[in-house]
């Protein structure tokens, strides 16, 4: 065998067995051979070729306008990518910013508004955006003509800023609120398209649009520049998709899709995040726009209708909600099937009718059936296959046995975090101090007039009855819930109603009691989330990644697997896996990994040991005390008293959302409040 | 006509458009109540209900206004009309729960939703392919026998809608409150999974959130076809989304409230179209869709609020 395939010896599945694979295996050993980099980079060479010369290889100038608008399509697709795949924000009226590009361009690229002549526009004649024209027996009128090119990004702009417009009312509110809402804005703007003719010209449309011009060489109605166009601007929002989804802020946009609260826990502005992806995805949505006003020459108001949103809609989720490469090949498979393969098969169908007479046949139109199918697209695909096409989550490799072996190490953690140093506070400040903290439900006071210290680089046990209010007490804390009385302070600083972001960034990091991972990002990722309040990388830095973007990202990722390696090789081989596909102890382990990578002073624990077996928990307890011996500050619920016992410096007890109990825990575990609401009045008389 | 004429007919006007509303808000709100989920497959229920309820009536031979019914014959007719679109469309709410939905209920996120999306879609085109795009004449039997009441004309026609939706509104304000069946509904609102564990079969109770729904947007179809004298495929997608608005205006899972906003949402329709500009009218009404939701999301009435977080 080995003589005649070429494969390497070793190699033995992969060696073709029948003789007559041989030409072929030759034919492909070279790609075989290759390094994976320079495979990709091979595909992505032969990918742009293919892309390049298209037109030269299909020469027909309807094909070539097919394409050209298809591209168009997986531009809005990546737009709405951002907003509805990154972040997981529905948006049903995305169509409107897709208008409002067009609007944008075709107002100031045709003579719709002719405002008289004054000398005002005199600077704009020189800047060459307008000109004088006269008009026979009337005042002279400002024709305004501004560059296609300097358009594309203006639009963009504009849109971005309806984008925020639009979001600002509804951030706030839920996802399906979102959906409605967002379709409300996607009816009103071709209404108000229609309904303001001066400037739009209402239902007749905008016409004789000037198409764009380069170098002299003005593009006309001729599809094949457009198609050129449209290429390069998708590969440049392929190329901005990739680079924000690799960045923090994307990892921010995806947690907040995964799960708002914890993203907010981990330092995530939400509010700037979600209008960052609305104000983006609409950005992409209006460059689009003005693209396609140019290329058509024309714009009404029934080309940007809910339909259309429904499209793009659709492509993404064929193609796999989140995923780069998915939605463009969802927007070109859709376009196909419209432009092409509909139309062909119609030409079939009509000549199996006149093969066998039938005159049903011959009138068959399967063009109209898109809409149909687009919808039954929509339902298979959400029932079957959500992921879509090329989903945006990878698959994992298998662990090897030595991987996938754990045993419980006792003595804490072995090396010291490099993140973690050690706070100096005036002497005689806290930590944390809590006063007078109170919170209501309707009738309950889940938390009364509560007053807590806690002093640096100590450990403290918070427990109690369920239903005590300890949770009550972090959400406080965390900014998750609003006291209605009281103020805390973290080092001496009031933090008291500060969004759960802002407190993150103050210092103060927690876990959850049941777990708030972001279940469909891999463990790197989830941690990598932890630094987004000690990182600053916008948007535009995300893309261009200059050096100093580069060195946060290294930085950060060496920080990352730092902290992972506090749980030895529980998470270390796996954090390429998906969070969701974690055993319940090591998505524990991953809670508190993402919060000490967020390099707090105080690091809140809601019940770490949760699930976990007796050898597991007292590793994980003396891991928490390494952590605190390195400088941390931990205040931890917990049900298991060895482990309070154990680690805590003191402990504190509630009962009713009040304070019962507070000191050592050999001294609070004789108290007899606490003895009474542990085990009720009968058992205490008992004792 | 003096302005306080003007102003009656249009309430007289808004009251007919908000009974039709209120019927399809319902749906909105039942199922938004029971299972947390916009249905947006309702808006174009309502669509194939005002088809289905053309071909009822016109099975029984009537087409377009030519043949006109009084006493006993109207209301056979009608009863026929509405109990046939109501057991259709009710029925095809069930069938899209059973085989679209359910499988759904289990998944975070907003899949469900858009599989509505896509449910909604594919009733659109069929109805577009198969009636074609005109819109159609409607069988209306109904004599035009009128009242005045100052300027303002009050039809037989409204009268009848009128009732029609009040007695069904009564009907389904009975059942929820007072049958065990609507005690089972209540409870699978409140807590779906304390309410199985109460013997409550949350399938069946679903199952029948989505019948009743669907049959009130069936008559709501009716109503509409009786009302305007026609019907096209593209009516439920603007009714749909002016219903949508009553239920978040009355304070979505609010069955009260449903029937409240779409009175509302009628109103400020006719007065709207009339003191405004018709043109204008959808802007105000999902205006103030997206301000009740930014500011009081709960609602007008704010009664229950949902707690998915």
């Amino acid at each position: 065998m080995a003589d005649v395939s070429p494969a390497p010896a070793s190699d033995l599945e992969a060696a073709p067995p029948p003789r007559r694979a041989t030409l072929t295996a030759a034919l492909l050993a070279p790609v075989r051979w290759m390094p994976e980099a320079t495979r990709k980079r091979a595909g992505l060479a032969l990918l742009i070729a293919g892309v390049l010369l298209f037109p030269f290889i299909v020469r027909n100038a309807g094909d070539i306008d097919a394409a050209a608008n298809a591209l168009a399509f997986a531009m809005l697709a990546l737009g709405l990518n951002i907003v509805v795949g990154f972040a997981g924000l529905l948006d049903l009226g995305y169509a409107a910013f897709f208008a409002i590009g067009a609007y944008i361009y075709g107002m100031v690229g045709s003579t719709q508004i002719t405002p008289p002549w004054t000398d005002v526009w005199q600077p704009l004649q020189w800047l060459g955006l307008v000109s004088r024209a006269h008009v026979e027996g009337g005042p002279d009128l400002v024709h305004i003509h501004v560059s296609f090119w300097l358009m594309l990004p203006g639009a963009a702009l504009v849109a971005a800023c309806f984008g925020l417009l639009f979001g600002a009312p509804t951030l706030r509110l839920r996802g399906d609120y979102l959906a409605i809402v967002t379709l409300g804005f996607g009816e009103i703007v071709p209404i108000v398209v229609r309904n303001t003719p001066d400037w739009t010209n209402g239902p007749m449309g905008l016409n004789g649009v000037i198409s764009p011009q380069m170098f002299g060489f003005r593009f006309g109605v001729t599809s094949t520049p457009y198609y050129y166009l449209a290429a390069f601007l998708v590969a440049l929002l392929i190329f901005v998709s990739y680079r924000l989804k690799e960045s923090r802020i994307g990892r921010a946009w995806m947690a907040i899709r995964e799960d708002e609260i914890a993203a907010g826990a981990m330092g995530v502005n939400r509010v700037r995040l979600k209008l960052m992806a609305f104000a983006m995805g609409a950005a992409f949505a209006g460059a689009t726009g003005t693209f396609y006003v140019a290329k058509l020459g024309t714009a009404t108001p029934d080309m940007f209708q809910f339909p259309v949103s429904v499209m793009v809609l659709v492509m993404i989720v064929l193609g796999g909600m989140g995923s780069v490469p998915g939605v463009v090949l969802g927007a070109l498979l859709l376009q196909l099937l419209q432009s092409w393969f509909l139309q062909d098969l119609t030409q079939w169908v009509h000549a199996l009718g006149r093969l066998v007479g039938s005159e049903g046949l011959q009138q068959v139109e399967l063009v109209q059936t898109i809409e149909l199918i687009f919808g039954i697209i929509l339902v298979l695909m959400m029932l079957y296959r959500r992921e879509g096409l090329i989903p945006a989550s990878r698959t994992t490799a298998p662990l090897s046995l030595t991987e996938q072996a754990a045993m419980p190490s006792r003595g804490g953690i072995g090396a010291s975090l490099s993140g973690i140093r050690d706070v100096r506070l005036p002497a005689g400040t806290p930590m944390l101090e809590v006063r007078g903290l109170t919170k209501r439900f309707g009738g309950i006071t889940a938390v009364k007039d509560l007053g807590l210290t806690i002093l640096p680089r100590t450990v403290v046990g918070l427990i109690g009855p369920n239903g005590s209010g300890k949770t009550t007490f972090f959400n406080l804390v965390t900014g998750l819930d609003t006291p209605d009385a009281g103020r805390v302070f973290l080092m001496g600083e009031d933090v008291t109603g500060l969004p759960s972001h802002a407190i993150v960034e103050r210092g103060i990091a927690r876990t959850f009691q049941s777990l708030r991972l972001f279940a469909n990002m891999t463990v790197l990722e989830n941690v990598l989330v932890g630094m987004h309040a000690r990182t600053r990388a916008n948007a535009v830095g995300a893309v261009l990644r200059p050096p100093s973007v580069r060195a946060e990202e290294k930085d950060t990722r060496e920080w990352a697997m730092e902290v992972l390696a506090i749980f030895g090789n529980r998470l270390l081989p796996r954090v390429n896996h998906l969070a969701g596909s974690l055993s319940y102890a090591n998505r524990r382990r991953l809670e508190i990994a993402r919060a000490v990578t967020s390099r707090p002073r105080l690091l809140l624990l809601d019940e770490p040991t949760a699930g976990m077996n007796p050898a597991e928990t007292m590793e994980l307890a003396e891991q928490i005390r390494s952590l605190n011996t390195m400088g941390l500050t931990v205040l931890l619920i917990e049900h298991k008293l060895n482990v309070v016992n154990t680690i805590s410096d003191k402990v504190a007890v509630l009962d009713y959302g009040e304070k019962i109990a507070e000191g050592r825990a050999e001294e609070v575990q004789r108290n007899e409040d606490v003895i009474r609401a542990y085990l009720g009045r009968t058992a205490a008389a008992r004792i | 006509m003096a302005l306080h004429d003007v102003v009656l007919q249009q309430i007289i006007n808004g009251l007919s458009l908000g009974a039709m509303y209120s019927l399809l808000a319902l749906g909105f709100t039942m199922v938004y109540g029971i299972i947390e989920l916009i249905n947006f497959a309702h808006f174009n229920i309502f669509m194939v209900g005002s088809f289905i309820a053309m071909f009822a009536l016109q099975s029984l031979g009537l087409h377009g206004q030519s043949r006109l019914l009084t006493g006993w014959p109207l209301v056979g007719a009608l009863s026929f009309g509405f109990a046939s679109t109501m057991l259709a469309s009710g029925g095809i709410g069930v069938v899209i729960e059973r085989v679209a939905l359910r499988p759904m209920r289990n998944v975070k996120g907003t899949a469900a939703m858009i599989t509505t999306i896509g449910v909604s879609y594919i009733l659109f085109n069929i109805i577009l392919l198969t009636t074609g795009a005109g819109a159609q004449n409607y069988p209306n039997p109904m004599p035009q026998i009128s009242w005045h009441i100052g300027g303002a004309v009050l039809r037989l026609r409204e009268v009848l809608l009128w009732s029609v939706s009040l007695v069904l509104m009564a009907v389904l304000h009975v059942f929820v409150q007072r049958t065990k069946m609507g005690k089972a509904m209540r409870a699978t609102a409140q807590d779906q999974e304390a309410a199985r564990m109460m013997g409550v079969e949350v399938d069946q109770i679903v199952m029948l959130t989505f019948f009743i729904g669907s049959a009130l947007a069936g008559a709501a179809g009716l109503i509409f076809g009786l009302y305007y004298n026609n019907t096209s495929f593209l009516i439920g997608y603007t009714a749909g989304l002016r219903a949508f608005t009553a239920a978040v205006l009355g304070g979505i899972g609010n069955i009260v409230g449903a029937m409240m906003g779409g009175l509302i949402i009628g109103l400020i329709e006719a007065l709207g179209g009339q003191f405004l500009q018709v043109r204008w009218t959808d802007v105000i009404i999902f205006s103030i869709l997206i301000v009740v939701l930014a500011l009081r999301p709960t609602g007008l009435l704010g009664l229950s609020t949902p707690k998915k977080s």
